[in-house]
């Protein structure tokens, strides 16, 4: 048994130590925010926060993750609550920046990659809260294990919605 | 856990006709018992609430046979165009349900959604809507002339009633005329012509109404396909054969020690593997798959030898050639012409290369029943093939189909990939099974875009005018709906699309219309041949081809805007005048001018007339491409910088003006065309299926490179609105079509190099640099 810590909630896990995260998180604790896109740490269709860092949930076995900080989509909102001091009851009903700038620029089109994509830009905006077009560009291709793709060629839409969240998150620090 | 609230989906609980269909709104924690006691009754379609309820609280429900596929239309512009018939708001409709076989009436796939799809639900709106109508005039006892309906309120003579309280507890005396074969391809299609609703009247079509499904798909809140689990479900994995012709000599042996739960199915060239946890399917796969034994193959030209296979081996005499309808005589103008061009263009195989790999969900069941929950562009239509796979009635199955990643047309003709052989293996095992594909699987065992080659010669005439036009198109078959499940099972499928071209013609068909109306003399022909390697194969495969997109259309304007380019430089003229010197068609006309504009186009004759602008060892070019397609008219200017030292290529910008008579929705139409865009960058510069004498070998995103976010030019849209048209367009994401031939364009005008094969890659540019 493997005790892990997933949106800020200790879970007990008895799948085999060597069983990628992805699979423990869909299959044994029904968070399926991270896809499945490839296995090989090619895509990003899987990532998750590790310690506030993305990592890709099909490469990382769940070995790796003991006593860390697992965030998938699903803690975006709380992740972003107890970074705000906000109360249980305004935590429950609020999504993250991100997740609302997602949908006030309609950003994804099948939708597929767009947990990475949020996972990535929460990642960056927790760094760079100010990025370039620049920064943008290298957090979603160079930064990771391999860039994040997009089938369907949302590219524009997600710089327009990590701009938009950018905006939004400075100001609600006003 | 809190139940799974979605806004407008089709995962709700749905009352229809008094009876509780029982739908998916199942809380997070209810998800592992997903199996619902569906009934296979199917709707019927003859009936009104079978497409659209309205309830007593004024909320109405919709439904249509076809699913959502990225483009949010079902959710969108579907809801607009019936809430605009039914006289109420965007808003009152608060539930879609699409695509599932035995909870919508009309069937038909994922394509043509608005010029052929759309009109059932539309038309099914306008008959309630007149219906409605006849029942308040009753009511109130006021003429039905002297009615008129806002937000659901019918009002008249000093009188109103809402659309709600007029059904209530009553049947609409209404008979909903319907034709066709609901398991066909197409499905049903309403009949005639109840009347519409004036475009001149129209308040809801034309705004940017967002899609209500992005909300849960960002929130965490949907159930994609693959997240169905039911109880007792099994993980599978499908050990595909060696090469694309191979035969099963035997399964490698399971090692029991180590995977004590997993099992293996064998079944003629099938070898399928299962286990409780997903990891130990894996596992056990990857075990087995290193001691399986299959025969070897070497049925294919491999990719380096594909176009002299195709120029020099392909049997293209045995189909019908396709033509369009001549005009003037090609054979005295050619000759005649001052300034002639001969020269062969080269498209290789694409794919289509979903973010996910395809998989399924089959529930063989005791009583005979068969479940499917995948994520399939046409649901009735895979519905018939499982049927027809294990020989037994439709009636039997139940396709259930959820969000998934996106494969733009793969799926059209029913199947997805995996559903066939999760549907084989749950039979084996008397239990649920969910199979996935892997990412190598995806891509050496799905369908793939038809590779094609076009011979063009063209003749200008001494006023820089084109005087004669002749292309012959060469593609393979495409539209392969054969299960390949079924096929390595040795299970009976519908045939492999043959030389004659399948379905619409699509393989030797004419796909690009012409659009260059004052050209005096034109001639265009299309031949067929069957899918490369197939007849060959002992187990009958090949590389198999399907829609992608555009499909047909796009192998056959890459060549002929390229050649219209290179006539325009042949004639000493701007690439973009010259079309417009040849186009008589007010549209046409219309989405060059608008991008000729939008783009900041630089007229000039000559690629050195602008080589000021460029900076060291980059050169700059423009170039542009048009098409029509499905009722929309697109025109594209590509402005690109290339590496004069390693011949790479970056597209700097992409400039897409689009006409498709009525826009519905700006906004989503906005982002369907930016990746469309991204789709044609990705495709021109990266894209090309690698394959070997035995199959394909490309396996992964690294050897299968797709476009990133690093590649993603700036992207300028102009939207032309032309309600007075009156029809609705289609094929939004149909732009990526488009930037091939306008990208290949801009390489000549910076360069003078014509690159008449994609993909662009350094190395091929880098050599006609040197050339």
């Amino acid at each position: 048994m493997t005790e892990i810590v997933v949106n800020g909630v200790k879970r007990e896990v008895q799948a085999p130590s060597d069983t990628p995260l992805l699979y423990v998180l869909r299959n044994d604790l029904e968070l399926t925010g991270p896809q499945f896109g490839c296995g090989l740490a090619q895509c990003g269709a899987c990532s998750v926060l590790l310690n506030g860092t993305e990592v890709r949930s099909c490469i990382t076995p769940l070995s790796a993750v003991k006593g860390k900080d697992v965030t998938t989509l699903e803690g975006l909102p709380a992740r972003w609550a107890a970074q705000k001091g906000l109360s249980a009851a305004d935590a429950a009903k609020t999504l993250h920046p991100i997740q609302a700038a997602w949908i006030e620029e309609q950003t994804p089109l099948c939708g597929f990659c767009q947990n990475g994509m949020m996972i990535k830009a929460t990642e960056l905006l927790e760094h760079t809260p100010s990025p370039t077009l620049t920064q943008i560009k290298a957090a979603f291709t160079t930064s990771g294990p391999s860039p994040h793709l997009c089938r369907c060629g949302s590219y524009t839409a997600i710089i327009q919605a990590v701009q938009r969240a950018a905006h939004a998150m400075k100001g609600s620090q006003a | 856990m809190s139940t799974k609230q979605i806004p407008v989906s089709r995962r709700d609980f749905v009352k229809t006709g008094g009876a509780l269909f029982v739908g998916f709104a199942f809380a997070d924690t209810e998800k592992a018992s997903a199996a619902v006691t569906a009934t296979v009754d199917k709707l019927d379609p003859s009936s009104p609430t079978s497409w659209i309820e309205i309830h007593a609280d004024n909320t109405i429900l919709i439904r249509t046979g076809k699913s959502d596929f990225g483009q949010g239309t079902v959710f969108t512009a579907y809801r607009q165009i019936v809430a605009e018939e039914l006289g109420v708001s965007f808003e009152a409709i608060t539930n879609v349900i699409s695509g599932d076989t035995d909870r919508t009436p009309d069937g038909g796939g994922t394509f043509d959604l608005l010029m052929h799809s759309m009109p059932n639900i539309r038309k099914v709106a306008a008959y309630v809507h007149q219906a409605l109508l006849d029942l308040a005039s009753q009511q109130l006892g006021v003429p039905k002339a002297q009615l008129s309906v806002k937000e659901g309120i019918v009002s008249g003579g000093g009188k109103s009633v809402s659309y709600g309280d007029l059904v209530n507890g009553r049947k609409l005396s209404l008979t909903i005329p319907v034709k066709g074969d609901i398991n066909s391809m197409f499905g049903l299609t309403v009949e005639g012509d109840p009347p519409l609703k004036p475009v001149s009247e129209y308040s809801i079509v034309g705004k940017s109404f967002p899609n209500s499904v992005i909300v849960s798909k960002v929130s965490a809140k949907e159930t994609w396909a693959p997240d169905v689990r039911l109880p007792e479900m099994l993980h599978g994995r499908v050990i595909h054969p060696k090469t694309l012709g191979s035969k099963l000599i035997a399964a490698g042996p399971l090692d029991k020690a180590k995977f004590p739960n997993a099992q293996v199915i064998v079944k003629a060239n099938l070898v399928g593997v299962v286990a409780p946890t997903e990891w130990e399917a894996i596992k056990a796969s990857q075990q087995v798959a290193a001691g399986t034994k299959w025969t070897e193959w070497k049925g294919l030209p491999g990719d380096q030898r594909l176009f002299q296979y195709l120029k020099e081996d392909a049997d293209w005499k045995t189909a019908p050639v396709a033509k369009s309808k001549p005009k003037g005589d090609v054979a005295t103008a050619l000759p005649a012409s001052a300034k002639t061009l001969s020269a062969t263009y080269q498209l290789p195989y694409v794919k289509h290369a979903p973010i996910g790999p395809t998989m399924a969900v089959a529930d063989v069941r005791a009583d005979g029943t068969i479940y499917i929950y995948t994520h399939t562009q046409n649901a009735q239509a895979l519905r018939s093939g499982i049927a027809h796979m294990l020989s037994i009635p439709a009636d039997r199955v139940v396709v259930r189909t959820f969000a998934g990643p996106g494969h733009y047309g793969r799926s059209n003709g029913g199947n997805a990939g995996a559903e066939d052989e999760a549907v084989i293996l749950s039979q084996a095992v008397g239990k649920p099974v969910r199979v996935q594909w892997t990412r190598q699987d995806d891509l050496q065992w799905s369908t793939q875009s038809s590779a094609a080659i076009s011979d063009v010669q063209l003749g200008v005439d001494a006023n820089g005018r084109l005087a004669s036009y002749e292309i012959s198109h060469y593609m393979p078959a495409m539209q392969d709906d054969r299960l390949v499940g079924a096929i390595l099972a040795g299970l009976p499928t519908i045939p492999a699309p043959n030389e004659i071209g399948s379905l619409f013609g699509i393989a030797n068909g004419m796909q690009d219309p012409w659009v260059y109306d004052a050209t005096p003399a034109v001639a265009e022909f299309a031949y067929g041949t069957s899918q490369v390697g197939q007849t060959s194969s002992p187990i009958n495969v090949g590389l198999r081809d399907h829609s992608l997109r555009t499909p047909g259309q796009y192998q056959q304007n890459f060549p002929r805007e390229l050649a219209i380019t290179e006539a325009a430089f042949l004639a000493g003229a701007d690439p973009l005048a010259f079309r417009l010197q040849h186009a008589t068609d007010k549209r046409v006309i219309g989405v060059l001018e608008s991008v000729r504009e939008t783009s900041g186009w630089q007229t000039h004759k000559t690629r050195s007339a602008h080589i000021s602008g460029n900076m060291g060892n980059l050169r700059h070019g423009q170039g542009v491409s048009v098409m029509f397609r499905s009722g929309t008219f697109w025109a594209c200017v590509a402005n690109i910088a290339v590496d004069m030292t390693t011949g790479a290529i970056k597209v700097e910008k992409i400039t897409m003006a689009c006409d498709p008579g009525i826009v519905i929705n700006p906004s989503q139409l906005k982002r369907q065309i930016e990746g469309g865009v991204v789709m044609g960058v990705s495709m021109t510069l990266l894209e090309e299926v690698r394959f070997n004498e035995s199959g394909v070998v490309s396996s992964d995103w690294r050897n299968y490179p797709i476009a990133t976010m690093a590649d993603v030019p700036e992207i300028k849209i102009a939207l032309i609105n032309r309600p007075e048209i009156g029809s609705y367009g289609q094929g939004s994401e149909a732009a990526n079509a488009l930037a091939g031939p306008a990208i290949a364009g801009a390489l000549l005008d910076a360069t003078g190099k014509i690159a008449r094969r994609l993909p662009l890659k350094p190395e091929y540019v880098q050599a006609l640099l040197k050339a």
